[in-house]
């Protein structure tokens, strides 16, 4: 048997799908161990092994595919942790990454704050070179002041380097000599060089981008030469990939030379399970909301599209580099409740993440979280959690609120546990406005896709405040984004500049423009070929930058390969001008203007097998699987009352019940709501209709 | 309370569809436009109106041209009465009929949902030129309107979905750039971008929904301005400050006073006694000087606020006309957006008395420089405003320091410096520094925003730079035993060696290729008492070189 695995390192624990050739998915979930992520990894994989009767090797061995999606970079620049980092740049310019050409994204607000500088100014080093905008080297790099820098930057010991000198993108020959003179005096180091990383124009954004890179990369390096080493050595003979910010995945030995590109690894893959599962109700568009221990990401997918974006931004510092549109808050199970200056009660953004953990873990945590919030108000059984393996603390939750918050306010601990549960919800709510109403879509629009194992308590009381009518909880909500993973298809995008004027092609340019198209290509063939892509599943997409002939902003139009081949450029004008009155309201067309070409981009995507969603054949007496009654805090009532508990994992398909209720299964809980009606259809995925209404289009 | 036929949640979904939607009007103008002003600086902004032209939502890259577009708005549906129809586009810039400024273009589309006219979009941006006496609209020696631009009062240019050729032919005869006909296209853009987000609005929700939702948003925005109001002490405020020198007399001053008087839920601004206007072209028009106070006031109440016709209704203004901060026919006024720095200065001293812990110090006064001549390597006429080179600092407020780079307040931080390498391959300047200027930030223990120094060589020919701005006499004033940010500073260094330092407004013809351009935009002021200041930072700041050690031990009492 072969098998395939997701892997998805989160805050607190650490998601696993376990795919089988017969498409059986099992879900495996452990807590991440912050210090090195990678043995969190290989608890699950023991874990996965015994289940199978296997040893650890045997178990390894048979494995194909690995897909891998990681949060050390995003965590490293959210907590300022990331490698100790030095810029070199042009002299004159050292400033620019922290002035970020002057923006204050809050006009009104005089309180406002720029984000905490990468690398502070004293490791902002000039250097004496300068290539002007034409790209001929006006000034060589100076190699004795250079090598005084490279003294200080030893000195100070830094991890990381940033090269990033102006107009590198035109000529990258003083950041190759200063590449050369690195490696030669600090060859430990991490290095970005903004030519190889991002070679295009304007300044800050490729400066930005290539410090991120070099912040995150050791980081990053570090961690997947670990777990690679460690996986060779229990005999892994299949293929390591690590998913990407742009929604696909790639090599580790790309991923960390790329490290930007990782900045959403994680969560990129919860839109791309999420239209995976949509489309199983035939909805094109969803939200996908993930809730974790630390953070809760929130996606909107529209007409089965993620969006992808390349002025993206982590922490406000540009990225360039494309990744999917993810809106983050830090909400999650261990929010720590707390109370502020004006004596209100406010939950997160910290965390007490998998250790210490909620106090109910009894892992040394004592702050009062989210979880143990959830534990007083009946949502979680004390008895069953991760299937019972983890037997929360009722007594230490109800001390920790009571300690930390009931008695400083002068309240009842269950009344601050149910604020604590309102509180959450409505900072989530809010996270799920910003990407829908602030950008002018109504949530009530789009069903709510579910994930996450804290997920399912909270999602009914969130989406009722939002009044949004329908709510799909997939079996492996609790691995989600594990799950996305193996949905990936590997994905490589190339970018190659010719600046030409395509509605007037110079003769040769459009023997240039094949060409080009047609060295990417091969590029991407033998780079999937590498990873093991057969063939007829390698699939590339062609398009080009343009622009009417005096704009500085390009627009991205699609090349076919007939086109390419006939040389259609007519055509691909023609398209170009149809885009332009699309998107910005005219065309001039009948103007007969000059469009320019900019960059030549070729996506190679390898199309992966992707374990197929199985009809779920539970059937059988539902009434053999209400596991009894318990006392549940209903928030309308402001009280508890006992309400049905169901096993999760013995409900025939079918099943409709009415709220409100508690759903259990092993690595999830769900609260219905007494507004909700829940279905299970026959994927075996949960679905739940405010006031039982059938909103489903499918 | 909201009625039975107010759905609360669809409220919030079309305020914030009108912001998305001006918003994506916004991204059009961004990514069309070809003058640097418009596709780098970002030096425009977007707006909804309703059928009556009142504000639904605005993108405020720069909020001084914002606030004025709503006024424009009424004047043309009062000026074309029955005569607006699907397809027309209107055409503006006149600041006797609304305008702010007369190089801020404004272009109107109304939407109709069937023959029921629901709506406005406008675009209005800063154009490359708008024909007058010098190239790109800045002139200090003008001394009326004629001699600044090309008047356009409300014009069609399209009616009914047609082109207007021989309208559109006789204004871009009078400009000197082809560019300005393009970047007025993508304004048109914009407006259809804006007209069918709109008319996809009326479909969905139906025409009378849409109105009966947009006045309880009215009503709820003021209803939040008139409780921000409340909590400002009853009571009569005077505040005071002092534009510098006309560009016409050597030494001369214009008081702004102001008075302000919150009465409950309600506040009111009186300029009574300010100077009368000057002869030369440092005057505002009325519009101009409403969207400085207006955008300073907003910086004084909950940001979250949303942006319409609402959020005016508790303020009440009274300008005298022929002052300088509401001139007269046919005055000159194409300073008067930069005359927002002195009457920021005015509003904060005001209530500095009410609202200590909310005012700032003052702002680093803009000096601003359009510079155009000749591009050698295109053979062309090229112009620019060196945005990059004339952001300071903001003043510091309680508890906060001052935004370092921020530029001018009536900008607030919307318009971007230059990105450096694109600022090459549109200008024929070869930059040499952009940086932090050390000491440049007004002491305190809360201290302003840093300035910065910039330094370029001019690569064109026949270059001529037209200084517009302040700052060079008085630096940002600092609060509470804050002190002063530096003070602006523009010096030419000619190729022969001769060094030339133009005045706050003035047109330097004939610079020859190859002198050295050097700025110091200032710093904002300060915030209490230096000495107060956290020894950490003070520490930080000297290792980082941001202040010197002078500085750090006469000054900070290190």
């Amino acid at each position: 048997m072969a098998y395939s695995i997701g892997i998805d390192v989160g805050g607190t624990f650490t998601d696993f799908l376990l795919a089988d050739a017969y498409g059986n998915f099992t879900v495996y979930k452990v807590s991440t161990t912050p210090h090195n992520p990678s043995e969190g990894v290989f608890d699950g994989l023991a874990a996965m092994a015994a289940d199978k009767g296997l040893s650890l090797e045997q178990f390894i061995g048979r494995v194909e595919i690995i897909v891998h999606g990681t949060t050390v970079t995003t965590n490293a620049v959210l907590t300022g942790s990331g490698a100790k980092t030095a810029l070199l740049t042009t002299e004159g310019f050292r400033d620019a990454l922290q002035m970020r050409r002057g923006i204050r994204e809050e006009q009104y607000n005089n309180r406002y704050l720029a984000p905490p500088p990468l690398v502070p100014r004293d490791r902002c080093c000039p250097v004496k070179e300068r290539v002007t905008v034409s790209g001929e080297v006006l000034t060589e790099l100076e190699v004795k002041s250079f090598k005084e820098n490279l003294q200080f930057l030893k000195e100070e010991q830094v991890e990381a380097i940033a090269v990033c000198f102006l107009h590198a993108y035109a000529n990258d020959g003083n950041e190759k000599k200063a590449k050369t003179l690195i490696r030669k005096y600090l060859p430990g180091v991490y290095l970005t060089i903004s030519s190889e990383l991002l070679p295009q124009v304007r300044f800050y954004d490729r400066l930005s981008t290539t410090v991120l890179n070099s912040y995150v990369g050791p980081i990053l390096q570090d961690y997947l030469e670990n777990l690679a080493r460690r996986l060779d050595d229990s005999g892994f003979q299949g293929v390591l990939l690590i998913m990407q910010s742009n929604g696909g995945v790639t090599s580790p030995r790309d991923a960390s030379r790329n490290a930007a590109c990782t900045l959403l690894s994680g969560p990129s893959a919860g839109p791309v399970a999420g239209i995976a599962y949509a489309d199983t109700h035939k909805f094109p568009d969803c939200i996908t909301i993930d809730m974790g221990g630390t953070s809760f990401d929130v996606a909107l997918v529209k007409e089965r599209r993620p969006l992808v974006i390349t002025d993206g931004s982590i922490n406000r510092y540009r990225s360039s580099v494309p990744m999917v549109a993810i809106h983050t808050i830090g909400a999650g199970g261990g929010s720590i409740g707390w109370i502020d200056d004006m004596g209100l009660l406010r939950m997160g953004p910290q965390s007490a993440g998998a250790i210490p953990g909620p106090a109910c873990y009894r892992r040394g945590g004592n702050e009062p979280t989210c979880t143990d919030a959830n534990l007083l108000l009946g949502y979680l059984n004390k008895d069953y959690f991760l299937g019972g393996k983890m037997p929360l603390d009722f007594k230490a939750a109800w001390e920790a609120i009571g300690e930390k918050l009931a008695r400083p306010l002068g309240i009842e601990e269950i009344d601050v546990a149910a604020g604590m549960f309102s509180i959450i919800n409505a900072n989530m709510a809010d996270g799920i406005r910003e990407v829908s109403v602030r950008k002018g879509f109504d949530p009530r629009e789009f069903p709510l896709v579910v994930a996450g194992g804290a997920g399912p308590i909270h999602a009914g009381m969130i989406a009722l405040e939002l009044e949004i009518p329908t709510i799909l909880i997939p079996r492996e909500s609790s691995i989600f984004c594990a799950a996305g993973m193996l949905l990936s298809d590997l994905r490589h995008d190339y970018v190659r500049s010719l600046n030409t004027l395509l509605s007037h092609l110079p003769a040769g340019d459009l023997a240039a423009i094949q060409e080009l198209f047609k060295a990417m290509k091969e590029e991407g063939h033998r780079q999937l070929l590498a990873e093991g892509i057969r063939a007829e599943n390698i699939e590339h997409t062609f398009s080009g930058d343009m622009r009417y002939l005096g704009q500085y902003h390009e627009i991205n139009v699609c090349f076919t390969e007939e086109e390419i081949m006939i040389g259609d450029m007519a055509q691909v004008c023609r398209r170009f001008h149809h885009d332009h009155d699309r998107l910005y309201g005219y065309s001039l067309e009948g103007e007969g203007a000059a469009v320019e070409l900019v960059n030549l981009r070729v996506s190679s995507l390898g199309i992966t097998d992707k374990p197929r969603f199985r009809n779920c054949c539970l059937a059988g007496d539902g009434g053999a699987a209400l596991r009894g009654r318990r006392p549940v805090y209903l928030p309308d009532r402001k009280d508890f009352r006992d309400v049905d508990v169901w096993d999760g994992d013995r409900l025939p398909q079918g099943t409709k019940l009415n709220g409100p209720a508690i759903i259990e299964q092993v690595n999830t809980t769900i609260f219905v709501p007494p507004q909700y009606e829940l279905e299970l259809d026959e994927f075996g995925n949960f679905i739940m209709q405010l006031g039982g209404a059938a909103c489903a289009r499918g | 309370m909201p009625g039975d036929d107010i759905d609360r949640m669809l409220v919030s979904v079309l305020q914030s569809r009108f912001k998305s939607i001006t918003e994506e009007m916004g991204l059009t103008l961004l990514r069309t436009t070809r003058s640097p002003i418009l596709c780098e600086a970002r030096d425009f902004v977007t707006g909804l109106y309703d059928h009556r032209g009142r504000m639904l939502e605005q993108t405020e890259y720069i909020p001084i041209l914002a606030f004025a577009l709503q006024p424009v708005c009424r004047y043309i549906i009062e000026y074309f009465g029955d005569e607006i129809y699907p397809g027309d586009v209107i055409m503006h810039n006149d600041v006797f009929t609304g305008g702010n400024q007369n190089a801020d273009v404004a272009v109107f589309k109304p939407v109709f949902h069937g023959d029921e006219l629901i709506a406005w979009a406008a675009c209005k941006g800063h154009q490359a030129d708008i024909g007058g006496a010098v190239a790109g609209g800045y002139n200090p020696e003008a001394r009326e309107v004629w001699q600044e631009a090309l008047r356009i009062p409300p014009v069609k240019i399209y009616e009914r979905g047609r082109l207007r050729r021989d309208v559109w032919d006789l204004i871009f005869a009078n400009i000197r750039f082809p560019i300005v006909e393009e970047d007025i296209r993508a304004h048109i853009g914009g407006c259809v971008v804006g007209e069918r987000g709109m008319k996809q609005l009326a479909e969905k929700y139906g025409a009378s929904v849409l109105r009966r939702h947009i006045e309880y948003l009215f009503d709820s925005t003021e209803e939040m301005m008139r409780r921000e109001i409340r909590k400002i002490p009853d009571g009569i405020y005077h505040g005071e400050s002092i534009m510098y020198y006309d560009g016409i007399r050597e030494g001369s001053e214009f008081k702004i006073k102001l008075s302000v008087t919150v009465k409950r839920d309600s506040i009111h601004f009186d300029y009574s006694g300010t100077d009368p206007q000057t002869p030369g072209f440092a005057n505002a028009p009325y519009s101009s000087t409403v969207s400085a106070l207006v955008l300073t006031f907003l910086m004084l109440v909950d940001p979250n606020i949303p942006h319409n016709d609402g959020l005016l209704r508790p303020i009440s203004i009274s300008i005298p006309e022929g002052s300088f901060l509401n001139a007269r026919f046919p005055a000159a006024t194409t300073f008067g957006n930069t005359i927002a720095n002195p009457h920021s200065d005015a509003i904060f001293k005001a209530l500095s008395q009410a609202l200590p812990e909310r005012v700032t110090a003052g702002w680093n006064r803009m000096l601003g420089c359009s510079i155009s001549g000749h591009d050698p390597r295109r053979g062309r006429h090229w112009t620019d405003i060196l945005f990059i080179a004339l952001k300071g600092g903001s003043g510091a407020t309680a508890g906060v320091d001052g935004y370092d780079h921020i530029g001018l307040i009536n900008c607030a931080g919307g318009i971007l410096a230059q990105d450096y390498e694109m600022f090459e391959v549109y200008n024929p300047l070869f930059l040499l520094r952009h940086e932090y200027a050390r000491d440049s930030a007004g002491p305190g223990e809360y201290r302003g925003g840093l300035g910065v120094e910039t330094e370029f060589i001019i690569e064109g020919e026949d270059t001529t730079c037209v200084t517009f701005g302040d700052g060079v006499d008085e630096g940002a004033f600092g609060l509470f035993g804050g002190q002063s940010g530096a003070l602006n500073r523009l010096v030419l260094t000619y190729p022969d060696g001769r060094q030339y330092i133009p005045r706050s407004k003035e047109i330097v013809r004939s610079i020859p290729r190859g002198t050295h351009y050097y700025q110091l935009a200032g710093g904002g002021g300060g915030y209490g008492d230096p000495a107060r200041r956290q020894r950490r930072k003070v520490l930080q700041e000297l290792k980082e070189g941001l202040i010197s050690p002078e500085q750090a031990r006469d000054v900070y009492k290190l």
